[in-house]
């Protein structure tokens, strides 16, 4: 898919290296990715894979005993990484946003909604407190929460698990960001809650204009709201393409195991896939490439040497050193 | 528990509260040797004189009390007052070092049996529920009314002076902690699957709770046990300040200041004249309890997950 | 919460029951007689065999348990609580006049209590593992090792001994004379106020003076484990998914730590500063000796030391039934504090 969009974010061979007592975690071990505007990306992966700490290494809260150590990331042609920590400030909340997995937990529980809200406002347009609130007001009604003005003066543990993640929502665009990170927003939720708030998003989305990152383990999430899609494992991303290319032309290995994991109505299956083994132990990662121990592929080569991420096409980066076989893999499913 | 005692050795506050506490475990294991008692009572402190104001270190034993001791044909080891002399003459080095044996002792035993009460009570009501967990913790409540300090002074008036009496009182009165405590940790514990496949495979109740929820809630106590024993010798410390704990004469750190008061303030213009009065004892009860807070607070840390710059 | 507040106001009445029973029981340790010194101005009236049984009769001292409980307990709502010899007055006057002694030393003492042990808790947790965190915890398990009695002599003895500042006692002799038999009205009786009140700015300041030694060791114990406490809870505070909320907004530090997070730190810690000022009575005893100030707590332990039995029972009831009422209110207050539990 050629493309002429504008890239709002940029990341190039970023790593995360947590320093515990027990050794180091190379949580982030070179990921590189584009965001461009207007559109979504994907990151998925399992859990452990280093998919939120890429997240808190955009927005740069990192927890001790966590570092990023390497890279550049890129946004609106500047390297965040190289800004000090009072311009970081004046682009979190209001340049980049970010929602979170939990949202009981994430919302303060002795400060109301309308605050949280309009805390936000308050601090990056300087509003006054009226100011805030209606504009708070307006921005629950748009995220679909029923009589807004009581609301406001409400606290978290008053709504709903539902109710809570649209207001984490109105809170993060609040300032109209640039770009959204979503970190696993609907995990949490009932399954028919996250289909409202996955559509919730959609919508918002297209009114926004603005860019997301979602990030999840879930392909049905992906499916129904990424343009574009990284996958991730171990620290790295292994594949990277437009959705339609993922789905039907999946290139590297993990890939198309994830795929052929789950039920597809689109296609013919006699039995769901498996991926053997489990996620290696980050402090202990096998040598070479870091799939090679769960991969059907898998070749000597594999276990000496790990594989860049080469193009396949311009927007078509893979990870393998046996792409090929995997396409032929993938040709006769999808 | 290797890991756990490793990190206290390595740990700088710990290690300095494991040395002072060696420090006090040698004195009292020696103290027959390094001041031997002059009666069958060991822990009367032997008066160097009659004197109603204290001496400065280094004062000699007076005539009288010299000739009063060859009458009662009684042998003094020793021929100077190395730390000076109490009001009423008592020796004070000979306080400080039976003193550590009567710290240990008020120590250890008070928070053995409160722990012991604390930890029977708790479990009973935490595991039987209803309303003998509802009695038992109204009783609870009771207990907590008082200001420990006011409930212990009253029963030591009541009852009267002696180191028994005063053990008595910190007993009555310091057992809820644990009790709470050890309940809070069953509640949560009761719950766990494998307390109900045990219940469910008919293992009586006793058994039950000393298999299997002792065993795992246990440990918290303790430690909160180890580091009370400070605060158990401070406030029998301070009994004996207010003047309701030891008698006169007793060889307990916590009486010898008791007389402070008068003292501290020395004659005019020489303010300092009696710091030896309140100096070594005082210096003593501190380092007593520093040692066991330094040891209790890093081991809280210790224990603590989150600190542990866990993931 | 309702239910909660409602359970807890029933509980008011067997709790106190509880206490007063425990109390009478712990009296009824001591004999007839010396139970009967109690309630008698002069203790040579006992001498007289006779005087002494028809007394006995009349405080119904010889008789069961319960009904001797009973008995007991009605003189003690009508306040007759005895004689106490330390005081040559009665008890309830004693009481009376001593109350807003201590009381004026408490409410002071609170301001260093809750300020300090709060506000460096914080510090420390925000400088969790620094040389700041490190420095005020050895200052605080110092604070915790040191005796208060032993504390309180050094203050007295480098303050009074040594520099001559703050004296014992309450005032000075030439301000005794004035409040006590000149022109000053107490309205309060509690004398820095009283002395404002009056305009009278001399004995404020000597009042004032006398008051610093015995506050900084009274407050002392308590704000080192106030501080403790806040500490661990900011800690724990700080740990939580909504100071990450509130960091990704772009919140600065300041707001964060002390808006987002202390607001919620403080809510346990409320209701342990709530527990310990009550708990001040006990400290109040030793604090009060060291200083010979004249409070209810210096004449407690006087009373104790000479066997005054009346003192100390009554003692024993009124500090009992003041924490028990202090902690039904603090408890219930939690309910004002936390959104959680008001709007259940």
């Amino acid at each position: 898919m050629k493309n002429n969009k504008k890239i709002l974010l940029e990341i190039k061979d970023l790593k995360t290296y947590f320093f515990t007592e027990e050794g180091v975690v190379k949580a982030v071990d070179g990921v590189d990715f584009k965001v461009y505007e207007g559109e979504t990306l994907g990151i998925v992966g399992e859990s452990g894979c280093g998919k939120s700490v890429t997240a808190f290494s955009i927005m740069r809260l990192l927890d001790y005993p966590g570092k990023t150590i390497g890279g550049e990331i890129i946004f609106k042609e500047k390297d965040i990484l190289k800004k000090s920590e009072t311009e970081m400030r004046h682009i979190r909340g209001k340049e980049i946003a970010m929602i979170f997995q939990e949202p009981m937990t994430a919302l303060n529980p002795v400060l109301t909604i309308g605050f949280q809200i309009s805390e936000s406002l308050r601090m990056h347009f300087n509003l006054n407190k009226e100011e805030a609130s209606k504009k708070a007001i307006k921005l629950l009604t748009k995220v679909g929460i029923p009589v807004p003005e009581q609301r406001v003066n409400e606290y978290p543990h008053q709504l709903s698990g539902g109710m809570r993640q649209r207001a984490m929502i109105a809170m993060a665009l609040s300032c109209d960001p640039n770009l959204l990170i979503a970190d696993e927003p609907t995990t949490a939720l009932d399954v028919t809650i996250q289909a409202q708030i996955l559509e919730l998003m959609k919508s918002l989305l297209r009114d926004f204009n603005g860019s997301l990152i979602m990030i999840t383990h879930d392909l049905g999430v992906i499916a129904e709201i990424a343009d574009r899609i990284a996958v991730m494992y171990a620290g790295k991303i292994v594949e990277y393409a437009d959705k339609k290319t993922i789905f039907k032309n999946p290139s590297h290995p993990y890939t198309f195991g994830l795929l052929t994991s789950i039920p597809r109505l689109d296609m013919e299956m006699k039995r769901l896939n498996v991926i053997p083994g489990i996620v290696p132990n980050p402090l202990h990662f096998p040598e070479g490439c870091k799939f090679n121990t769960r991969c059907k592929f898998a070749t000597e080569k594999c276990r000496e040497k790990e594989p860049d991420l080469t193009a396949l096409t311009e927007e078509h980066l893979v990870r393998c050193w046996h792409v090929d076989k995997v396409i032929q893999e993938a040709k006769k499913i999808f | 528990m290797n890991r756990i005692l490793k990190k206290l050795f390595s740990n700088v506050t710990s290690l300095v509260g494991i040395i002072l506490l060696a420090f006090f475990i040698v004195i009292a294991v020696f103290a027959p040797v390094i001041t031997p008692p002059l009666s069958d009572d060991h822990y009367q402190i032997p008066r160097m004189s009659w004197d109603v104001n204290p001496q400065p270190p280094g004062s000699p034993m007076s005539d009288n009390m010299k000739q009063a001791y060859e009458f009662m044909e009684k042998e003094v080891k020793w021929k100077k007052a190395i730390c000076g002399t109490a009001e009423g003459g008592y020796d004070i080095f000979y306080g400080l070092i039976w003193g550590t044996r009567t710290a240990f002792k008020i120590g250890i035993i008070t928070v053995t049996i409160s722990m012991l009460i604390g930890i029977i009570l708790g479990s009973i009501s935490a595991y039987f529920g209803g309303w003998i967990d509802e009695v038992l913790m109204r009783i609870t409540d009771i207990f907590l009314s008082f200001p420990f300090l006011v409930a212990a002074m009253v029963l030591t008036t009541v009852l009267g002076r002696g180191l028994d009496k005063v053990m008595i009182a910190l007993i009555s009165f310091g057992w809820m902690g644990y009790a709470r405590l050890i309940r809070g940790s069953i509640l949560s514990t009761k719950e766990e699957t494998y307390v109900m496949a045990a219940k469910a495979l008919g293992v009586n109740d006793t058994k039950i709770i000393w298999k299997h929820l002792l065993p795992n809630t246990i440990f918290p106590v303790m430690v909160q046990g180890s580091m009370n024993i400070g605060s158990m010798v401070i406030m029998a410390a301070a009994l004996s300040f207010l003047g309701v704990g030891a008698p006169v004469g007793y060889a307990d750190w916590g009486q010898m200041v008791s007389f402070a008061r008068n003292w501290i303030i020395g004659s005019p213009g020489n303010a300092g004249q009696y710091w030896y009065a309140v100096f070594y004892p005082g210096i003593f009860i501190v380092l007593f309890v520093l040692s066991w807070n330094l040891i209790g607070d890093t081991l809280r840390d210790i224990l603590d997950p989150r600190l542990r710059g866990e993931l | 919460m309702l239910s909660y507040m409602i359970r807890r106001i029933l509980l008011l009445p067997i709790i106190l029951i509880g206490v007063t029973f425990l109390i009478f029981s712990v009296f009824s340790l001591l004999s007839p007689m010396e139970r009967l010194a109690t309630y008698v101005r002069d203790p040579n009236t006992l001498k007289n065999p006779k005087a002494a049984e028809r007394l006995i009769a009349k405080y119904h001292l010889d008789e069961p348990y319960p009904l001797g409980y009973i008995n007991w307990l009605e003189r003690m709502a009508h306040f007759d609580l005895g004689w106490s010899q330390t005081a040559n007055q009665s008890v309830s006057d004693a009481i009376k006049q001593r109350f807003p002694v201590t009381l004026e030393l408490v409410l002071y003492s609170i301001i260093p209590v809750v300020l300090i042990g709060i506000w460096l808790g914080v510090i420390s947790a925000v400088h969790h593992n620094d040389m700041i965190d490190q420095a005020i915890r050895v200052t605080a398990i110092i604070g915790w090792s040191l005796p208060s009695f032993i504390f309180g002599l050094l203050i007295l003895f480098i303050f009074y001994g040594m520099l001559g500042w703050f004296p014992p006692g309450r005032l000075s002799s030439w301000a005794q004379d004035i409040v006590y038999t000149g022109n000053f009205v107490s309205y309060t009786h509690l004398i820095t106020i009283d002395a404002l009140l009056n305009g009278n700015i001399p004995i404020f300041l000597d009042a004032l003076r006398h008051l610093i030694a015995p506050i900084i060791t009274l407050s002392y114990i308590s704000w080192a484990f106030l501080l403790r406490i806040t500490r661990s809870s900011m800690l724990d505070t700080l740990r939580k998914d909504y100071i990450r909320t509130a960091r990704a907004k772009g919140v600065d530090e300041q707001t964060v730590i002390h808006l987002h997070a202390k607001r919620n730190a403080l809510i346990p810690v409320a209701t342990i500063a709530g527990m310990m000022i009550i708990g001040m009575m006990g400290g109040v005893m030793i604090t009060e000796t060291v200083f010979t100030y004249p409070g209810l707590g210096f004449w407690a332990a006087q009373s104790a030391q000479q066997l005054d039995y009346g003192t100390v029972i009554s003692f024993a009831l009124l500090f009992s039934t003041i924490m028990v009422i202090g902690n039904l209110v603090v408890d219930l207050s939690y309910a004002l504090i936390d959104p959680r539990v008001r709007l259940e």
